[in-house]
């Protein structure tokens, strides 16, 4: 691709370390090449996204930096450290949290139960309590849900569970699946208010969208992926400006 | 005028009629019609040839829902179908029998072995078949009509009235247990039950019956009372007359009930609640697995073996040989109580050693491979491998009777106490399980394994954990049973015991403590008490499954998380249709207005 990668990093948060690293990451699913030769970096409090169309490697790359698939070559690093080989629940435990694709909540257990659920790893309970207040003052409207099964809510409301409920584990890194798969227009529109609401809790976010549009007018970088590589890195206002992105990702606007 | 047409009902009866043939090919009916339950003139074989037309009446005139609201069948219209019904259903089984008579009753019994000239006999009541079958029709259809008209009766009568049925027949059945713990009370029985016919006499049973109506009558007052007063009583939730004293009084008196029951219902009885603890522990066990973990585990009998075996082992049981007895190759002379702590962690271990091989099993697979265990339960048993250790086909004898300060628990009795102390202690740690980090964490894992793991739950370790928690209960079930009976055998141990066990979960209600105690007490209690129908122990055993599961699939006492799961269920459908409804009117009225900023606007070049 014409575009050089190295334009990747902006320059203005250049001097700083990133709290998600992937350096030339391959993942295989047996012998199929999934991931191929991997590079990203997302900074403190940035939010990048990843965009890519079907079948490019956007999940498999989440599920690489949540540890359910071991990269074959390369390293994933949190804060410097390498995390690529550790089991799941070490990689939570050290601030990766999700927020997966179709919410998947706990369908029978309480809106309380599922937030609570997302801060397990966490002895601290003055601060898990403190954090549960905080992401009600967030989603106001979940506050009102507390008791009632998570099952049971719209779809809109679970979205803010489903986010609230990766909030609670105050994670250093938050991993967005698709946040707007399978919702209706209006409610894209409300989930992209909500991730609005979170960025400014200064949060540093790490999205997966196939809605390009959306996901890059919120974002501050984007990577584009391509049949497992990335072919494109660019700031979000650069993204939207390139013709070859606007032909392929964001439609004949 | 709504409602079902009669073909309807017509087709109901037919499947009542059915059903009847099916009872009657079983040998439900002809087997037991000397089995008296009041009198000589009802017997069982009466009683079942009356329930099914009553029955199938009684169904037909349930209120309906239709378009939303509660339709109540008026009462004629319900005797009327009920009627119809009925004569359908007594015309269907009469014709079978005039159809067998004219075939040869010799000729259909080379196939269906319960099918003989008595039975024709007695469905015909002697006449001539078609005669007979014509009587049979029609009271069949009285049967049917009376059935449709006591549903659509006031329910302060029907509600006593059928309790006094209820408890003439319960009582009628139990014409083998309650003399026995009558004359152990020293208590005059011969007003209550005929030597000379076995069942209830008349007199008794018309006792019986005002005993029980003036029992339901009382306790609707009551019921009315406590509503008006706790209505009176405001929101506050005030109890009404010193609620907790009166809980209290009733707890202690229901302590005392459980501490004198042997004591009051005799040995026989006593030795069913003994084998309904057993069950109980295992249902316990068997429940973490399931009921919290959502493990699906069909060798369950392989904790139940290994707490039997090991606490033999330890206590210092002998081997049966065919001259007399031997020495195990590896025992202990261990006291119980000393030997119950090592069959636990024992067990544990062991839930540890099967759960990891099958962790990354689920669901279908999970179960087929658990069942595959649990088949090897017996061949391992009875392997020349294991003989030398734990007696092979002959099994063992002389386990402990567990004695406290020589104080034994062998008799049925004794027993009950020490079941009854293990069997709280395992409600308690369940219970406690349920609601703490590792409880919840097991929910999550049975909701979304997945996700579960992404919040940062070690999947891998409660699963083994459920394992070994779930074995350790289940092996003192083993424990406690080899300690009731005091020899050992491979037979106990088939694959079939964890299907019991799985069996009395899921109709208690998967994941409910008290569940799992009325699961036991009615899947092992009553074919307890009713050895009469022994061989139809598993006839009524799937039946009851496939009609909880069809009916009630929530289970007897469900859960409460899954109880408030489906109440909240339709509260949330209700909502959610009338949330829609106002929510499309609004709709229509918003489009009016011009759109509010039109999606990624600033994105145009």
């Amino acid at each position: 691709m014409s575009v050089p990668l190295d334009a990747a990093a902006p320059a203005a948060t250049a001097d700083r370390r990133p709290v998600l690293e992937l350096r030339g990451v391959s993942t295989h699913y047996g012998l199929v090449s999934v991931l191929r030769d991997v590079d990203m970096e997302i900074f403190p409090g940035e939010m990048v996204c990843l965009l890519g169309g079907n079948a490019s490697g956007k999940t498999t790359t989440l599920r690489t930096i949540l540890g359910y698939v071991q990269p074959s070559e390369g390293q994933v690093l949190l804060d410097g450290e390498v995390i690529s080989g550790l089991p799941t629940v070490e990689i939570v435990r050290r601030g990766v949290s999700m927020v997966p694709e179709n919410r998947r909540l706990f369908g029978s257990m309480t809106v309380r139960e599922n937030l609570l659920l997302g801060a397990y790893l966490r002895t601290d309970r003055a601060a898990v309590e403190a954090d549960l207040e905080r992401v009600l003052e967030t989603f106001p409207r979940v506050r009102e849900r507390l008791g009632q099964k998570a099952g049971t809510l719209s779809g809109g409301e679970q979205q803010m569970v489903a986010m609230g409920r990766a909030l609670m584990a105050d994670p250093k890194v938050l991993l967005m699946d698709e946040p707007s798969m399978g919702l209706a227009p209006v409610l894209v529109e409300q989930v992209f208010e909500i991730i609005r609401s979170i960025r400014a809790l200064g949060r540093t976010i790490f999205i997966v969208e196939q809605n390009a549009n959306m996901a890059l007018s919120i974002a501050d970088r984007g990577y584009v992926i391509q049949t497992g590589q990335v072919v494109l890195a660019d700031t979000a206002e650069n993204l939207l400006r390139n013709p070859l992105m606007r032909e392929a990702y964001l439609g004949e606007l | 005028m709504t409602g079902q047409p009669m073909s309807s009902w017509i087709r109901a009866g037919l499947a009542a009629a059915a059903t009847s043939i099916f009872l009657a090919a079983v040998g439900l009916i002809e087997r037991f019609r000397d089995l008296n339950l009041v009198g000589e003139e009802v017997t069982f074989a009466g009683l079942v040839m009356a329930v099914v037309p009553f029955g199938v009446g009684y169904v037909l005139a349930r209120p309906r829902i239709e378009r939303g609201e509660r339709r109540e069948v008026p009462l004629p219209r319900a005797a009327l179908v009920g009627a119809v019904a009925g004569i359908a259903a007594g015309l269907g089984f009469g014709a079978a029998a005039v159809a067998v008579d004219a075939f040869g009753v010799d000729r259909v019994r080379a196939v269906f072995l319960n099918v003989t000239e008595g039975l024709i006999e007695l469905v015909t009541f002697g006449l001539p078949p078609v005669a007979g079958a014509g009587v049979l029709a029609v009271m069949s259809g009285a049967l049917g009509a009376l059935g449709g008209a006591y549903r659509r009766s006031p329910e302060r009568w029907r509600r006593p009235l059928g309790t006094a049925v209820v408890a003439v027949l319960v009582l009628g059945f139990l014409q083998r247990i309650v003399p026995i713990a009558l004359d152990q009370l020293n208590l005059e029985r011969d007003w209550l039950y005929s030597r000379r016919t076995g069942g209830l006499t008349w007199p008794g049973a018309a006792l019986a019956a005002v005993v029980a109506v003036l029992a339901s009558v009382v306790k609707a007052r009551l019921a009315e009372r406590w509503r008006d007063l706790a209505d009176r009583g405001g929101s506050e939730g005030a109890e009404p007359f010193g609620g907790l004293r009166l809980r209290t009084a009733l707890f202690v008196a229901g302590l005392i009930g459980v501490a004198a029951l042997p004591q009051v219902v005799g040995s026989v009885v006593s030795e069913v609640l003994g084998t309904v603890m057993v069950f109980a522990l295992l249902g316990l066990g068997l429940n973490i697995v399931v009921g919290y973990a959502g493990l699906l585990d069909l060798g369950y009998v392989f904790f139940f073996a290994t707490g039997a075996y090991t606490l033999a082992l330890l206590t210092g049981a002998t081997l049966n040989t065919f001259t007399g007895q031997a020495e195990p190759a590896l025992s202990a002379e261990l006291g119980f109580y000393l030997a119950i702590p090592i069959v636990i962690a024992l067990a544990a271990a062991t839930g540890l050693l099967i759960g990891a091989p099958v962790l990354r099993l689920r669901g279908d697979y999970l179960a087929l491979v658990t069942l595959g265990l649990g088949e090897m339960v017996t061949v391992l048993v009875k392997s020349p491998w294991l003989t030398p250790l734990v007696g092979g086909p002959n099994g063992m004898r002389n386990v402990t009777d567990a004695a406290l300060f020589g104080f034994g628990f062998r008799s049925p009795q004794h027993f009950y106490y020490l079941g009854l102390a293990f069997v709280l202690l395992a409600l308690v740690v369940s219970h406690r399980l349920a609601a703490s980090r590792i409880g919840r964490a097991w929910t999550a894992m049975r909701e979304d394994e997945q996700i579960a793991d992404a919040m940062g739950v070690n999947v891998v370790r409660y699963k083994l954990l459920a394992f070994a928690m779930g074995g350790a209960i289940g092996s003192l079930g083993g424990a406690l049973f080899a300690v009731k009976i005091g020899s050992l055998t491979p037979a106990s141990f088939e694959v079939i015991v964890s299907i019991q066990v799985l069996g009395l979960v899921i109709l208690g209600g998967l994941g409910s403590l008290p569940g799992v105690v009325v699961g036991a007490l009615v899947l092992v209690g009553l074919p307890g008490l009713l050895r009469e129908f022994e061989e139809y122990r598993f006839l009524a055993y799937g039946a009851a499954l496939v009609g909880i599961m069809a009916l009630r699939p929530q289970g007897l006492v469900p859960n409460v998380r899954r109880m408030r799961e489906l109440r909240e269920e339709e509260r949330a459908q209700d909502a959610w249709a009338r949330a829609s409804i106002a929510q499309e009117r609004e709709d229509e009225e918003e489009y009016e207005e011009p759109p509010v900023e039109p999606a990624g606007g600033e994105l145009r070049p």
